[in-house]
């Protein structure tokens, strides 16, 4: 496992002093995060820390009580609108349980921001959709189906693939291996990790999967206390001084994917 | 996007050997006019290809297809194809997107409009059977619920029949009353229109309120209970069925028909002639009014000419249709509640079914009560 192939400088989302509440519930407090090009962050933390709060407030549905977010150079809370056409253009979105719009196809779902963006010939609307669907694992008959045709894991690779229709420079995956089995969770980690390294793609991810953290995850930073406490590769993580951390990464299930991978790499 | 200026491609034919090279970014912002230009090559003009790809700036996976389909129609052609001066992120970026070639989707021949359209009545006729069917047996599962909870009365969940009843009942009051005072006054104000031309403006007394308890204000109320809580069970029990809540209840051991149907049934059974009789009454005051502050007809003549053409009989005839419409009514409604599946689309489509299925059934039984009424002379 190496660390982040680009230099320290080259930061793609900067969030700085970031605090999101409801009512009186304080979910983060003076949150700064750092995220570089090209790298696969990982995000953990307990139930209700607040990771997909962090992820909406990056991509805009959650507007922070306060703090600076900051993508791609763009202040992400002050936008033109021709900059936040932009933005959403460099940015591919997996929600947790897919977000598929139920009136569409899974191949329809996929051009729809094909359509929204570029004008483009039908036939190759039809081959890219059936490219995407092909390369997140689908069955080629996925395409004509509904979403409410698919089982859960299914909608989530349709998910992806519509999220990676815009080939983004940021991809945002909210626990892309949840509810796979191992072997289609082990094949989405793998396509992540192809997709980073052939196009440079940034990868924030929220997941539980030990496995996923282990094998693709270049840094991790836990969410506890309101705040990132760490960012760090996984190495070093496993040397920091937490008890939510040593209890995560240590636990049964800790050690298991450790072995797990100390097995694949010997 | 203005900045756009495309991927450069320019064609070299000699011999038997065609060189395209290829310069610029080629993401999927170019893509659009970059199939375009491709498009316009030949495929299989030479014997070999030759694709140059020293001038790529960029490639993303929407290029890397671009190029894999350009060189998959040659290859179909006969020719061969070789890459020339392509890193080896781009060759990997096509190689990726040629293992993920699963065949041009293909839209499967359409047959003919009369054959759709004869495909399309069948099912519909098959879909309805089944519907009708469906129904059927789920009307006699929830009347044998019905008479084992009342049969042993513990069973009936009282808590969530007042709830139910609340809503059906007590917060229905005013629209109900409002419509209904409404409706009174413009029969009244529409009969003596059309009667005052026979000078015989104060027999609308009998037109208001015989219709009016025999019909009006059971269909009128009826109707307005399956839009207003027929469509709030489908809807109700509808999502719950999409969150696996009633899968829930099923392997608790928690019988969903008689959680969720038997109160809003029961509740309606019981509320339907209540909200009958208010909605008659009120009907009548309407009527009254208006009759006395428009048409100079006292109040104690509109009484006296009600009581002298009124019966008992007009009066049972529209409460006993009362109970069986709202039965009809919470029927209708959990049944569809319970047909849904799939998606939040469904609870929309199933609603709607509910509420006009449950209208078009009370209408058609009034029909059936007023048939039978007259055949036996009440």
């Amino acid at each position: 496992m190496t660390g982040s192939p680009t230099s320290d400088d080259d930061i793609i989302i900067r969030v700085r002093g970031l605090r999101n509440q409801f009512d009186s519930q304080v979910v983060h407090d003076n949150l700064d995060l750092d995220i570089r090009r090209g790298e696969i962050i990982g995000i953990v933390g307990g139930s209700g820390t607040g990771k997909s709060v962090l992820l909406r407030s990056i991509i805009g549905l959650q507007t922070p009580a306060d703090g600076t977010i900051e993508v791609l150079g763009y202040d992400a809370r002050n936008l033109s609108e021709a900059d936040a056409k932009e933005l959403r253009r460099s940015w591919g979105v997996l929600f947790q349980n897919g977000a598929l719009f139920t009136s569409l196809t899974v191949a329809e779902n996929v051009q729809v921001p094909l359509r929204e963006y570029y004008a483009m010939d039908e036939r190759l609307l039809d081959e890219l959709a059936a490219f995407k669907i092909a390369l997140v694992g689908l069955p080629r008959e996925a395409g004509e189906k509904y979403p409410s045709d698919l089982s859960g894991g299914m909608k989530k690779r349709a998910g992806l693939a519509r999220a990676l229709a815009l080939d983004p420079k940021i991809l945002f995956l909210d626990e892309p291996t949840a509810g796979l089995d191992p072997i289609g969770a082990a094949a989405i980690d793998d396509l992540v990790r192809r997709l980073r390294d052939t196009l440079g793609l940034t990868v924030f991810l929220i997941t539980h999967d030990l496995d996923t953290l282990h094998s693709i995850c270049d840094r991790i930073a836990v969410l506890a206390e309101k705040r990132v406490i760490a960012v760090a590769p996984m190495e070093e993580l496993l040397e920091f001084q937490h008890p939510w951390v040593q209890e995560y990464f240590k636990g049964p299930r800790g050690r298991a994917a450790m072995q797990t991978q100390l097995d694949a790499g010997a | 996007m203005t900045e756009l200026h495309g991927a450069d491609i320019a064609v070299e034919e000699n011999d038997d050997v065609s060189r395209i090279q290829i310069s610029g970014p080629l993401t999927v912002a170019e893509a659009g006019e970059a199939y375009a230009r491709l498009e316009g090559v030949r495929a299989g003009k030479s014997r070999r290809l030759i694709l140059d790809l020293a001038g790529v700036s960029a490639m993303d996976t929407t290029g890397a297809w671009l190029l894999h389909r350009f060189m998959r129609e040659w290859r179909k052609a006969g020719s061969d194809v070789a890459l020339d001066q392509a890193s080896s992120e781009f060759t990997a970026l096509i190689q990726q997107a040629e293992s993920h070639d699963s065949g041009c989707p293909d839209h499967p021949r359409q047959p003919s409009l009369i054959i759709r359209e004869l495909a399309a009545l069948g099912a519909a006729t098959v879909r309805v059977a089944d519907r009708f069917g469906l129904l059927l047996a789920f009307f006699g599962l929830v009347l044998a619920r019905f008479g084992r909870q009342i049969v042993h009365p513990r069973r009936i969940r009282w808590v969530a029949l007042s709830n139910q009843m609340e809503r059906i009942g007590l917060n229905a009051l005013p629209i109900i009353g409002l419509m209904s005072f409404l409706i009174g006054l413009v029969l009244v104000q529409q009969g003596a229109f059309q009667l005052r031309k026979f000078g015989a403006e104060v027999f609308v007394v009998d037109l208001v309120s015989i219709s009016t308890l025999r019909e009006l204000g059971v269909l009128l109320t009826a109707i307005m209970v399956a839009g207003r809580s027929g469509s709030a069970f489908t809807a109700q029990i509808g999502t719950m069925r999409l969150t696996e809540e009633v899968d829930a209840m099923r392997t608790i051991g928690v019988d969903p028909v008689d959680t969720l149907v038997l109160p809003r049934m029961i509740a309606l059974i019981l509320l339907m002639p209540l909200l009958v009789f208010y909605a008659s009454m009120i009907a009548l005051i309407g009527a009254v009014l208006f009759a006395w502050a428009s048409l100079d007809i006292p109040v104690d003549t509109f009484l006296a000419r009600m009581r002298s053409t009124v019966t008992m009989n007009d009066f049972l005839v529209g409460m006993i249709k009362a109970p069986v419409f709202g039965m009809i009514i919470a029927v209708a409604g959990c049944f569809e509640g319970m047909q849904v599946s799939g998606d939040a689309a469904s609870v929309g489509e199933r609603t709607t079914i509910s509420v006009v299925e449950s209208i078009f059934m009370v209408i058609v039984l009034d029909a059936f009560f007023a048939v039978f009424f007259s055949a036996i002379g009440i």
